[in-house]
């Protein structure tokens, strides 16, 4: 029979891994909750972010942080430039929630590919940031892991932060809500976009830079947290960033569990049969609004 | 001034409004009459950028078709959208802080000193969330809002639309106030008897096409309105 405490060390590895679920959910669910856009290259920022991070620090030879500013400046750059070049012209076309998604599968396939010419195909790791063991709640976890944790924690502080009490977040909640009422108001939505566009891809490259030491660093990484992230979007509801984070550790949280009463290869069946009762449930997601009919 | 010359708006391929010229002078409260479906919110959108445009838009002698909707708030010309448009899941308070956006950090909380002044009934709403109030009271507000930008122009889409008698009556003493302040306001509604009374002058559309403007006076006293409404001058009725 399982002890207790293994029950809860499988918890506590679920939180770890459901903050990683949860720094790319929230990037995520704050382009749908602003400008309504599936991202399907958001995995793809995940990886530029891990090979740019990897670049300054190996390459160039930069100190961590510094190192770690720069890749996830240089991912917001690339990505505020890519939304102005391929998502922001199709905006203000007819049928454009179909266009964007073709648009970001395009974007999500050119980046790989570009990935591939500068970086290769060999897998790459960076140096642990932080070494050693930790010891939290009754639980040994490498340092590494808690660090991943502590960031998703501190990203959601700043992010509601940014988001109740700045200018920028009050236009981000205005154009979220209605944009043409935002526009009505002199709030320039095509730079809210912009930006919410940036800093989504700037979380992904976060996460994908914490956790390059502890995965192979590669041009396809960023396909199976992408697909996670989505699971952890609809879970959790689309939209909301609440729903993000705790959808994340909910679902980090049930696979360790499920993994433990059945096995590994029952990982994901677990996650997606939880995903589907939660739909069947509550189709708009643990914490979404319900969708109101025409 | 504003001045509308040959605007034709579009909705993709679909041409929704034709060749609409009008001019509306600073000061004066002009309003938007026709049946539904005549292009009255469109006129409205195009002057405030919401939709793209053929034709040529000026204010106050600077050409703006091509300036975009934060340009031209910024330039004095607000905009109450049909139906409030509130953000209802934020307080009254960011709603107002939102319509006055583009303004610097101290100018925008005096400005809404001088907006809760004017509207002294939004001063109990401050905290209320936007989407929990009523229809009048939403109104104020979006009123509120609009006017947090220091608009020289201020267009009212509807605003008397789904209300009360008592807020209709409430909305009417407002906008007629801001109109003695010497605000040029130009508003579309249903309400012919109420729009040609508060204004003076009147642009009347049908099917997208502009068909009579003058005085209000003038268009009250003759059978267009009610041509354009029922299909038959008020000299052809047939007595009761």
């Amino acid at each position: 029979m399982m002890s207790f405490a293994f029950l809860w060390e499988q918890v506590v590895n679920g939180i770890v891994a459901g903050s990683m679920y949860a720094l790319m959910a929230i990037g995520l669910t704050l382009i749908w909750g602003t400008m309504r856009v599936l991202n399907f290259a958001h995995g793809e920022f995940f990886m530029l972010g891990a090979f740019l991070a990897l670049t300054a620090l190996l390459g160039v030879g930069l100190p961590l942080i510094p190192a770690v500013l720069v890749a996830i400046c240089g991912v917001f750059v690339i990505a505020v430039i890519l939304h102005s070049a391929t998502i922001r012209p199709l905006m203000s076309r007819p049928g454009w929630d179909f266009s964007t998604i073709a648009a970001t599968l395009g974007l999500s396939i050119v980046l790989q590919d570009a990935a591939l010419m500068i970086w290769g195909e060999r897998f790459q790791a960076l140096p642990y940031f932080v070494e050693g063991i930790v010891h939290v709640l009754g639980v040994r976890l490498p340092a590494q892991r808690v660090l991943i944790v502590a960031t998703v924690i501190a990203v959601v502080c700043v992010l509601t932060i940014l988001i109740r009490f700045t200018r920028f977040g009050m236009a981000l909640r205005a154009v979220a809500s209605d944009a043409e009422a935002a526009s009505a108001c002199g709030v320039n939505t095509a730079r809210v976009h912009a930006t919410t566009f940036g800093i989504a891809a700037a979380l992904a490259a976060l996460a994908g830079i914490i956790l390059a030491p502890i995965i192979a660093i590669n041009p396809w990484m960023g396909v199976p947290p992408i697909l996670k992230a989505f699971v952890v979007v609809v879970l959790g509801g689309l939209g909301s960033l609440p729903g993000a984070v705790l959808g994340g550790f909910l679902l980090g949280i049930i696979e360790a569990v499920g993994v433990t009463v059945f096995s590994s290869e029952w990982r994901e069946v677990v996650a997606l049969g939880v995903l589907i009762l939660v739909v069947w449930l509550r189709p708009q997601g643990l914490f979404g609004k319900p969708l109101r009919e025409a | 001034m504003l001045q509308l010359e040959n605007v034709s708006v579009f909705y993709s391929s679909f041409q929704v409004m034709w060749d609409v010229s009008l001019a509306v002078p600073d000061g004066v409260t002009a309003c938007v009459l026709g049946p539904n479906g005549a292009g009255k919110s469109t006129v409205l959108k195009a002057i405030a950028g919401l939709v793209p445009v053929r034709g040529r838009i000026t204010y106050r002698g600077q050409e703006i078709s091509a300036w975009s909707p934060a340009q031209r708030v910024g330039a004095g010309i607000g905009l109450v959208l049909e139906r409030r448009r509130l953000f209802a899941d934020m307080t009254v308070l960011e709603n107002l802080l939102i319509g006055g956006y583009r303004l610097a950090g101290g100018r925008r909380r005096a400005r809404l000193s001088e907006v809760t002044t004017l509207l002294p009934g939004l001063q109990q709403l401050i905290d209320r969330r936007a989407g929990d109030l009523s229809g009048g009271q939403q109104q104020l507000v979006a009123i509120g809002r609009g006017l947090m930008s220091e608009p020289s122009l201020l267009m009212l889409d509807e605003p008397f639309l789904g209300l009360s008698p008592k807020a209709v009556d409430e909305v009417e003493r407002i906008i007629t106030d801001l109109g003695r302040r010497g605000l040029t306001i130009l508003f579309n509604e249903q309400n012919v008897r109420k729009s040609l009374a508060m204004s003076q002058e009147t642009f009347l559309l049908e099917g997208g096409r502009l068909i009579a403007h003058g005085a209000s006076s003038d268009i009250a006293a003759g059978d267009i309105v009610q041509k354009v409404y029922f299909g038959t001058p008020r000299s052809q009725e047939t007595p009761a």
